[in-house]
């Protein structure tokens, strides 16, 4: 065996730098991006800057010479303008109130407090690229069973599959073999959705209705059917809306409300469904 | 009492890559894919102390992480001792002398592994086949699990010598009288 120290030591060194680039640069493009931006822009802005100062002068010019009535009726009529805007704002005020103190009727902030539950912190997450499970740190000594529901304090975050005494393991929904049916909170549409491989913070939601309205920026909530998680707990938002040639093959993303990747505490539903 | 002492030594290394890849490759990770250092170690188990204990140990550490963090309890276990056997036949076929051709051990090594779980887990869990985003973190993995073996290399030399002098050498006797 042949073996050279410096050069082994050398190529070490070289791949351990590679790899640290490639780490860095792969999970913070956006930030790098901007830092690199800034940079530019410090040299690129002062020139712009004057171009438009130039160009506003050169346009200015011309409409200096308008007539002072145009100018007149025009103030005139914002003003008017102005006042209908004031007496519209004021109605939508009085409406808004009004919606807040009926939202206090329905009960609808107390939705969470109905149900029983325990906190728990995630101790392990999974090594494996192609699945997300984690595991937190209660088990059947503090009551848990399969199948209980497990939510953070922005959203769901999935079922248990497994306990042990003082673990249990944690399926969450992101995980491409979880399917949670949910519905869109504005029209009560119901769909399905599952984790993909494609990123650890988007889920695909599936079987939409063909006649359904969906808009970017509609909320997603589970919808109670099939057994394993209560009705009304917030999923996510609705991203981006994918049609395909064949509407019945449509599907949006959804954007988890939950950071899978910086979760830490969470909470574990202690009465299911059925009782 | 030497096979022992190694076999110890084993168990403790894979401990510490278990936490190391739960703790520490967690958010180390190349556009958001983390590498399979367990691969590593059962296909260097596999080459240089032989098929039986790569078998065994691939199959008893695919358990442990199977019932641990898995979904499905046996997935990991078979795939891991497969790596263990593919480790025997490679030692045969191939040098152990060289950085290349272990990196490309371990980059083929890899690339069975995960297809194979992929595999076993759309025909268990019926998941839905996505095998652009599938073979786009594989890619990654590979390219991870190899630089990792660069900077590993000369370490798989020193221990896997050890190894083989402690599990081999009855083999290489029987063979010569």
């Amino acid at each position: 065996m042949y073996k050279n120290n410096k050069k082994g030591i050398a190529g070490i060194v070289i791949t351990i730098i590679i790899i640290v680039l490639l780490v860095i640069f792969t999970n913070n493009s956006v930030n790098q991006a901007s830092y690199i931006q800034n940079i530019c822009n410090i040299f690129v802005m002062p020139i712009q800057n004057g171009f438009i100062y130039l160009k506003n002068k050169l346009s200015g010019n011309s409409s200096f010479f308008e007539s002072i009535d145009t100018l007149k009726n025009e103030n005139n009529e914002l003003k008017k303008k102005n006042s209908e805007l004031e007496q519209s704002l004021r109605e939508l005020e009085i409406v808004k109130a009004e919606n807040e103190t009926l939202k206090e009727y329905v009960n609808l902030k107390d939705k969470y407090k109905e149900y029983n539950t325990i906190p728990a912190d995630v101790i392990n997450r999974d090594i494996s690229n192609y699945s997300n499970i984690i595991v937190i740190n209660v088990g059947t000594n503090d009551g848990i069973k399969k199948d209980m529901t497990v939510i953070a304090d922005s959203g769901l975050v999935g079922h248990i599959i497994s306990v042990s005494n003082n673990t249990s393991k944690v399926q969450t929904i992101v995980d491409p073999a979880t399917a949670v049916t949910s519905k869109i909170s504005t029209t009560d549409e119901t769909i399905i959705v599952q984790g993909t491989l494609e990123d650890k913070g988007i889920l695909k939601a599936t079987f939409i209705p063909t006649d359904a309205v969906v808009l970017q920026g509609d909320s997603v909530e589970t919808s109670g059917i099939g057994g394993i998680y209560p009705k009304g707990i917030h999923i996510g938002t609705i991203k981006e809306v994918v049609n395909t040639n064949n509407i019945t093959d449509r599907y949006a993303k959804v954007e988890t409300a939950v950071d899978f990747n910086k979760l830490s505490a969470v909470l574990v539903i202690t009465n299911t469904v059925k009782e | 009492m030497k096979k022992f002492l190694s076999i110890i030594f084993i168990i403790v290394s894979f401990l510490i890559i278990f936490l190391l890849q739960s703790n520490f490759f967690n958010w180390f990770t190349i556009a958001g894919v983390q590498p399979n250092l367990f691969i590593i170690l059962i296909l260097c188990i596999g080459l240089f102390a032989g098929k039986k204990l790569g078998l065994i140990l691939g199959f008893i550490f695919g358990f442990f992480l199977d019932i641990v963090l898995g979904r499905q309890i046996g997935i990991s276990g078979i795939m891991l001792g497969l790596v263990g056997l593919i480790g025997e036949y490679l030692d045969k076929n191939f040098s152990k002398e060289n950085r290349i051709t272990i990196m490309l051990m371990i980059a083929g090594v890899t690339a069975i592994y995960e297809s194979g779980c992929y595999i076993f887990n759309i025909i268990i869990l019926n998941l839905n086949i996505e095998i652009i985003e599938f073979l786009k973190i594989l890619l990654i993995e590979i390219l991870y699990n190899s630089l990792i073996t660069i900077i590993l290399y000369s370490l798989i030399q020193n221990l896997g010598h050890d190894l083989e002098e402690v599990f081999k050498t009855k083999n290489i006797l029987t063979r010569y009288f």
